[in-house]
Parts: structure tokens; C-alpha cells; sequence
């Protein structure tokens, strides 16, 4: 899981508005923050995901959702068996099962025009969503609890959080693809698809790619980058799990209240964005500094 | 048939043409309806086919020939020629000059196809060519391709050489076809196009023919469009297979169709196995990631696929979603039987944009060794910074790598690979603009060298010539290369001999020969020009002369350097 420090922290109860006693700079969990913040019951949250709910109210599938929503938990708990299975054998499809029951969720979440609902009525990744979205996120337990019960710790649930809200910068780089300009160098928007898309197809693509990648690159690995790759994974199915939980809870239970919804939507987006950017700096980006000693071969 | 003495009507239409700078590249004007053959003394070609077995002999078996853009299948640039010792180079002399006619991009490989006397054939921009008396240095035909209006050309109007089997020779052409010229003659036998120019597509690599096909690309990866490498039957152009390499499955939504990963420079085939190991290029769009999530396979890297079928066997990514234009597209070149620790390897050897050599296995393309760095990595692989106005980051290797399309050699007798690199930095920004609705965002912009904030440690050379060991990964020797003026960066390939020596050139002007195993420089003559091409050397038993042969002229992105229009040709009599 990312690593933050006592700077990481004070900068994160800055944005999302502690300030006072419990912003001292000490050690801190979401559950600890909980109730020192107030999230949305009605507001820019909320007004989003009621939006979004009578867009796509009847399109999805609750029985495929739930399922696959299963079988993806059931993934999750296997990265710690991922981890320890460390550099994966020449023909291992580990890392592509992992990914499998995103692509269902992914596939059928394309098929009903989700994406383009989710990227319509949700704002770009400003400061003031980021925070809105964190402060919902910690207000209520609703939505970690379910990471929680797959194994997450407080720990790593909370500064998988920190880290996102503190990358605000690089989170504003993912332009929702209804903004992107038409004509420049060819380039079509009609062929980019929607940011959250966007979002769960690098995590899944990035998936797929790496029982090839570490198993071609093992002169390269050390224990360090595995175990930043295991982090990073984490961080990116954290939010692949928030996405999907709220299209299921969307398409059947509907638990989940508006602001809920949206902060669901956009953390998981924004879990997704920022790990795979990890990832991809972690473990694929491996410089001299970072790489185990050559061998020649040997 | 004319006398040499005529005007060349081939070259005048060449010289005719203009390059232009427009918003996005550049294009060309001035061109001709239609395409010009001009023939002198043709008879003087010997009527002879170049047969397969030909081309499997290529500069290692057979000496006296230099038959494809890399010398062998497996592009190591290697001569077995061996007239010329380090002990005798000093007396290499130039044996004759010839003047294209043409001051355009010189980045072409002059090929020989052995005989009495051997031919010559040599291309060089904007798509204009020649057969060479390869003795005399005495122009046989001379051709220009009518390319059309309207091209769209990111760097320069570059040709880098021919392809040669049977009765033909084969050019790719700026508009993204190939065409065919019964070599005898001249004259076009045919024309493929293999991409819309329209939209961006162009070729300018030299093709290669293996086993019935001609195996072509695909350039234009600034533009948009979908990399591919196809196979063109050599007696009609008729497409035999196509393989994309931006498959939509490995991208998310439909971002493959603008992905790139042009594969533009010549593929390296070895032919025991029957694979194409192709050099494949950037992403796209260069440098807007977010909207193409994913490592973007199969950019970036060692592309290899069955010669049979095009069927894609493994690829190695050296910059998974990359968006610092970090192409891979220096040609690869395979190695068999490599001592590599305790055993021998087959392995395919890259040297990227990423300044580092990769050493792969070439069943499957694992890594098994990454050498030290070749060039200076400083601010390596940091993100630009996007939301604040006016940031920038120097950074080396800078867009032109490390090694960008300059083809390295490897040689037989040292066992080290040789490259030609850039150490300059360069800045890649991004326009304030870039977030306002209906305002462009994609690329950003790009300073080279000198205007750039220069970054800390940086040793203040352009470029290096570099010696690898593949199979440790030592940097064994480097030639640090620094000028005074900027242009001076190196833009071409070498090649190696079986007594050991390299030989490359440099952009201001000097070929030079190095002690393969020392580094040291043994020989160098300076021809007044940029040498920005890629080498080729031959034996002619008919002289008992071996030859070396180099193009001299300006190409180039970014700085051209001042242009030429020479083919130089240095020999040495054997004892």
C-alpha cells in the first residue's frame, strides 16, 4: 500500500478540512476521523447520484453484478497468495484471473452506457470534489466496511485515501473525456472512452499484463518492487470493489444513498487513477537505483 | 539509352521538389505527375537474379554481397570481409564519389549485389534512386517516385535503402506504399500502398524479402494513426498478411485506433526459426497517457511474429505506457548461440530510446540481462508537470533517445554491440491551454538542445558512441562525442568486419574506424558534410578491393544539418 508520512497526513486533514485537535499530526485511521467530519445527506453528492441512479434504474444486470462481485471479492483474497507466490512460472494466468470478473463487471457496465452516465452527471476531479467525495467517505462506515471485511486493514484503507486526496494534481491530469477538444492531431474524443472507464480498464489491463511482465522481467525484480507491486494491486482492486459495489447496490439493494453513490464512484475512480500511476512507477518503471544487481545471465 | 553526360531527368525532377514546414510536420511540393526513370548505361548490369540462398548469404557467408539494409537477416551489420585490418585501415582511400544529384535526406544503405562489376543501389530523399557502377562509381539508372500532393511527414522526406530479390528492387515510398523496379532497368513493376497517406500513414524504411514476401511497415505514429507490419507478395505487391499492432483488446475502449506503435524501421528475421523480431514505436498520443490507460501493448519494444503468418509470438515492452516518446525502434538484431554465463543463448539484442541494451531470450523474449546505462539518465521517466503554467523538465536520454532509429551492429569477432547515441537533454512542456474547453491539449511542446535549462550532472556531451557487451551487460568502451555546434548529435549506424573493426559516421562529417575491442580510433576521413546514413561494405574479387560505402548529407529531426547529396566509396587492395 502507498506510504505516507506525518507531511502526507497533515496535508490530507487540510483538504478535507481538520484543522483543529485531531489535525495534530498523530497517527490517525478513517474510523478515527469518523464523525469529526460531516459528509452529505443532500448537496452536490447527492444531487449527482440521484442522477445517476434514474439514468441507469432497470439497465442493470443485479443477478451478473452480484455475481461477479462475488467472484471478484473471491480474487481479492487471493493477493496475499499472489504475493507469496512472487515472481509468477512462464505460463501463469494468475494476474489474468485476478482480472477476470472486473472484465465481466467491466463489459456489462459498457453495454448499459454506465460510463457515460457516471462520466455526464460527475465533475471533474477538482480539489473541492476530492474532498467533498473524502469527507463522504469518511463519514460513513458503510463503504469501507465492505473492503474491511476482504481482508483491508484500517491502515491500509487509510492511506490508500490519503494518498489519493494528496494527488489531486495528477488525479486532474484524467480529463473526463466530454471536455477533451475535437481535431487536434487527428485524434477523435469519439474513440477515447469514458474517465471511469478509463479507470477500471488500466486496472485490468495493467492485471493482464503482469504474469507476462514479472516472469519476463525477473533479472530486474527485487523483494521490494514485488511488494510495492502487491501495494499498488491493493489500492487499484480497492477502488475497482467501490465502483462495482455501487453498481450492484445500484442495480438491486439500492443501500446505498445518493452522496454514497457518488463518492463510491468517484473514490473508486480516483483508487484506480492513482495506483495504477503507482504501479506503473513502482514496478514498471524500474530503474538502475531500483533493479537487482546484473548477473550477466548467470 | 543516354550517355552519362545527359542531364539525369530523374534527378532534376527530384531537385525540384520542396520540403515545406507546415502546422504539423511537413509536406512536400513541386512533385512530379508521374514517375521518372532515367537510364544510361544499363547494359552494363549483369543479368542475374538474386536467388533466396542469395539473400541468406548476405555479408557473412558471402562477402562480396551486401544485399539487404542490415547486412544479414539478423541486422548485425557484420562483414566478413576481412582485406581491411586494423593494421591496414590507415591506408584505406577513397575510390570515388558520386553525386545523387539530390540534396535531400541522406539516411539510406547503399546495398551491392555482387557480379562483374557489382551494382550499386542507393535511395535517398524524397524517394529518388539509383544503380551504381559499384567499381566505377558510374550511374546506370536513375529514378524518381511521384509521390502525391498532400503528404504529412513528421521529420524529414527520409528513404533509407532498398530491398533486392529476383529481377527487382524495392523502395517503400513516402506515401506509405512500396514500389517494385525491375533492377535491370529501372522501370516500375509495381506499386502497393499500404496505408492512407491522407491520415498520416508514410514509409521510409528499407523493406526486407524473405521467403516470397516482402515484409513492410508502418510509419506516422505522431499522427494517429494504427501501427501494422504487412508481407507483400515480391512479383504482384498483393498483400499476403497484416499483422496490427494495436490489437483492441489490449486498449481500453477504442483508444487502439489512434494507438501508433509504428513499426518504422526495417523488421530483423532470423531464419533458422522463421521469426520477425519488429522494432515498435511510441504510443499514441505521445504524451497524453490518461486517455489510453495500460501498458499499450504492443508499443515500445521487440514485437516478434511468425514469418508464416504474421501470428504474434511475445513482445517486450522497454516503456509500458510511455509519455515521453521513448520509441524502440532501432532496428533489432538477433544473435544465436550466444555465450551468455554458462551456456549458449539465442537471444535478440535491442537498444532503445531508454539508453539502456536488452538482451532477450529469443523464444520468448524474458529478459536476461539489461545492460548499464549507454548515455547519461537524468530526470528519467519523471512526469512533466501539467497543472502549473510554464513547468518544464530537462531530462536525459531526451526524445531522441538514447538510441533512437540509428541501426547498432554487433560483431562476430568481438562479440560486442555497437551503437551510436544521444546524450543532449531535452524539455517536453505543457501549453497553459491544454485544460480549457475547445483548446488543444495533446502534445505539449519540445525544446532540444541548446534551449534548455540545462540539468545538473549533465556531462555536456551530445552524443556517444557506445561498445556493449550484450551477455554481461558492461558499457566496454565509450566515445564520448562533443562539438561545439548543436547539431552535431550522431544520426546514422555502424557496422563491424571480421578483423575487428567498426566504422560509423558523424555529423560533422568524419567516417571514422574504431578498434572494435579498444575503442580506439584507428582511421577517419572528413567528407564535408553530415553523415547521417548507415554504412554497408563489401569484397569485390574482381578488384580484390574491399569496399566501404557511405551516404553524406543532412537529415535529421529537429536539426537537419546541412545537406549533401554524396555517396562516398573508400577501398583497400588486398596484399
Amino acid at each position: 500500500m502507498p506510504q505516507i508520512d506525518q507531511e502526507d497526513r497533515r496535508q490530507f486533514l487540510k483538504v478535507v478540512g481538520l484543522t483543529g485537535a485531531v489535525a495534530a499530526g498523530s497517527e490517525f485511521t478513517l474510523s478515527d476521523l469518523r464523525g469529526e467530519v460531516e459528509g452529505e445527506t443532500a448537496g452536490e453528492l447527492a444531487a449527482m447520484g440521484e442522477a445517476i441512479s434514474e439514468d441507469l434504474t432497470g439497465e442493470l444486470d443485479a443477478g451478473l453484478l452480484g455475481s461477479e462481485l462475488a467472484a471478484l471479492e473471491g480474487q481479492i483474497a487471493q493477493l496475499d497468495e499472489l504475493r507469496a507466490m512472487g515472481v509468477p512460472a512462464e505460463d501463469s494466468t494468475a494476474y489474468q484471473e485476478l482480472a477476470e470478473p472486473g472484465w465481466a463487471i467491466h463489459e456489462h457496465l459498457v453495454e448499459v452506457g454506465f460510463f457515460e452516465s457516471v462520466e455526464e452527471n460527475l465533475p471533474e476531479f477538482t480539489p473541492e470534489h476530492i474532498a467533498a467525495t473524502a469527507r463522504e467517505l469518511i463519514s460513513t462506515g458503510a463503504l469501507a466496511s465492505a473492503l474491511l471485511e476482504l481482508g483491508y486493514t484500517e491502515e491500509e484503507l487509510t492511506s490508500t485515501v490519503v494518498n489519493v486526496v494528496n494527488n489531486k494534481e495528477r488525479l486532474a491530469m484524467w480529463v473526463p473525456t466530454k471536455n477533451i477538444p475535437a481535431g487536434v492531431e487527428g485524434f477523435d474524443p469519439a474513440n477515447i472512452a469514458p474517465l471511469h472507464q478509463r479507470a477500471a480498464a488500466g486496472v485490468l489491463l495493467w492485471t493482464d499484463y503482469l504474469d507476462t511482465y514479472l516472469w519476463q522481467n525477473e533479472v530486474l525484480l527485487t523483494d521490494t518492487i514485488l511488494d510495492n507491486n502487491y501495494g499498488d494491486l491493493k489500492q487499484m482492486y480497492a477502488g475497482l470493489h467501490l465502483l462495482a459495489n455501487a453498481a450492484e447496490d445500484l442495480a438491486g439493494a439500492q443501500e446505498l444513498s445518493d452522496a454514497q453513490l457518488t463518492a463510491a464512484l468517484s473514490a473508486g475512480a480516483a483508487m484506480m487513477i492513482v495506483g495504477q500511476e503507482d504501479l506503473t512507477n513502482d514496478v514498471m518503471r524500474i530503474t538502475d537505483e531500483m533493479r537487482a544487481p546484473r548477473t550477466g545471465g548467470a | 539509352m543516354a550517355s552519362i553526360q545527359e542531364v539525369d531527368k530523374a534527378a532534376q525532377a527530384a531537385q525540384n521538389i520542396e520540403m515545406v514546414e507546415v502546422e504539423d510536420g511537413y509536406t512536400l511540393t513541386n512533385l512530379p505527375d508521374e514517375s521518372i526513370t532515367h537510364q544510361f548505361d544499363i547494359e552494363q548490369i549483369p543479368q542475374r537474379d538474386v536467388t533466396q540462398e542469395d539473400l541468406h548469404a548476405s555479408a557473412v557467408d558471402n562477402p562480396e554481397s551486401w544485399l539487404m539494409y542490415g547486412g544479414n537477416y539478423q541486422q548485425q551489420r557484420y562483414t566478413s570481409a576481412d582485406v581491411i585490418t586494423p593494421d591496414n585501415v590507415e591506408n584505406l582511400q577513397m575510390e570515388y564519389l558520386v553525386q545523387s544529384g539530390v540534396a535531400s535526406s541522406m539516411e539510406g544503405v547503399p546495398i551491392v549485389v555482387p557480379g562483374d562489376p557489382p551494382v550499386m543501389y542507393q535511395t535517398n530523399g524524397p524517394n529518388h534512386a539509383k544503380a551504381i557502377n559499384a567499381r566505377t562509381g558510374e550511374t546506370l539508372w536513375s529514378y524518381t517516385y511521384a509521390n502525391p500532393q498532400g503528404l504529412l511527414l513528421c521529420c524529414d522526406a527520409n528513404n533509407r535503402g532498398f530491398a533486392v530479390y529476383g529481377d527487382k528492387v524495392y523502395m517503400t515510398t513516402l506515401d506509405s506504399g512500396v514500389v517494385a523496379l525491375n533492377r535491370y532497368t529501372g522501370q516500375e513493376a509495381w506499386y502497393k500502398s499500404t496505408g492512407d497517406h491522407e491520415i498520416g500513414y508514410s514509409a521510409t524504411w528499407a523493406p526486407v524479402v524473405y521467403e516470397g514476401q516482402v515484409i513492410t511497415g508502418s510509419a506516422g505514429g505522431e499522427y494517429g494513426v494504427s501501427g501494422f507490419v504487412a508481407a507483400l507478395d515480391p512479383e504482384s505487391g498483393d498483400e499476403i498478411w497484416r499483422t496490427n499492432t494495436t490489437p483492441p483488446e489490449e486498449w481500453a475502449g477504442d483508444s487502439h485506433e489512434h494507438g501508433a506503435g509504428t513499426v518504422w524501421m526495417t523488421p530483423t528475421i532470423d531464419p533458422d526459426s522463421g521469426m520477425i523480431h519488429a522494432p515498435v514505436g511510441n504510443p499514441g498520443p505521445d504524451f497524453d497517457g490518461t486517455v489510453r490507460p495500460g501498458p499499450n501493448r504492443y508499443t515500445i519494444g521487440t514485437l516478434t511474429l511468425s514469418a508464416d503468418d504474421g501470428s504474434i509470438q511475445w513482445h517486450y515492452g522497454e516503456s509500458p505506457h510511455d509519455v515521453w516518446d521513448y520509441d524502440s525502434s532501432a532496428t533489432k538484431i538477433r544473435v544465436n548461440d550466444m555465450e551468455m554465463g554458462d551456456e549458449t543463448r539465442d537471444v535478440v539484442l535491442s537498444p532503445g530510446k531508454t539508453a539502456w541494451v536488452y538482451t532477450m531470450d529469443a523464444e520468448n523474449g524474458r529478459l536476461l540481462e539489461r545492460s548499464e546505462e549507454t548515455t547519461q539518465h537524468i530526470n528519467m521517466w519523471k512526469m512533466i508537470p501539467h497543472t502549473d503554467e510554464d513547468r518544464r523538465v530537462a531530462f536525459v536520454p531526451g526524445a531522441h533517445g538514447g538510441n533512437d532509429w540509428q541501426p547498432p551492429s554487433y560483431s562476430h569477432e568481438t562479440g560486442l554491440m555497437y551503437m551510436n547515441q544521444n546524450n543532449a537533454p531535452h524539455e517536453i512542456f505543457w501549453e497553459e491551454a491544454q485544460y480549457e474547453a475547445g483548446q488543444t491539449y495533446w502534445g505539449g511542446g519540445l525544446n532540444d538542445w541548446p534551449d534548455v535549462t540545462e540539468p545538473a550532472d549533465w556531462n555536456g556531451n551530445l552524443s556517444a558512441i557506445v561498445a556493449v557487451d550484450p551477455a554481461s551487460g558492461d558499457v566496454v568502451w565509450r566515445d564520448w562525442i562533443s562539438q561545439e555546434v548543436t547539431s552535431d548529435y550522431l544520426w546514422g549506424g555502424s557496422i563491424t568486419t571480421a578483423t575487428g573493426l567498426m566504422f560509423t559516421g558523424t555529423q560533422n562529417g568524419n567516417i571514422i574506424a574504431y578498434d572494435g575491442e579498444s575503442g580506439d580510433r584507428l582511421w577517419q576521413f572528413q567528407l564535408g558534410a553530415p553523415i547521417c546514413s548507415s554504412l554497408s561494405s563489401w569484397y569485390d574479387p574482381g578488384e580484390g578491393k574491399q569496399y566501404v560505402a557511405v551516404q553524406v548529407g543532412g537529415s535529421g529531426w529537429l536539426h537537419g544539418g546541412r545537406r549533401g547529396s554524396t555517396i562516398a566509396v573508400f577501398g583497400l587492395s588486398e596484399e
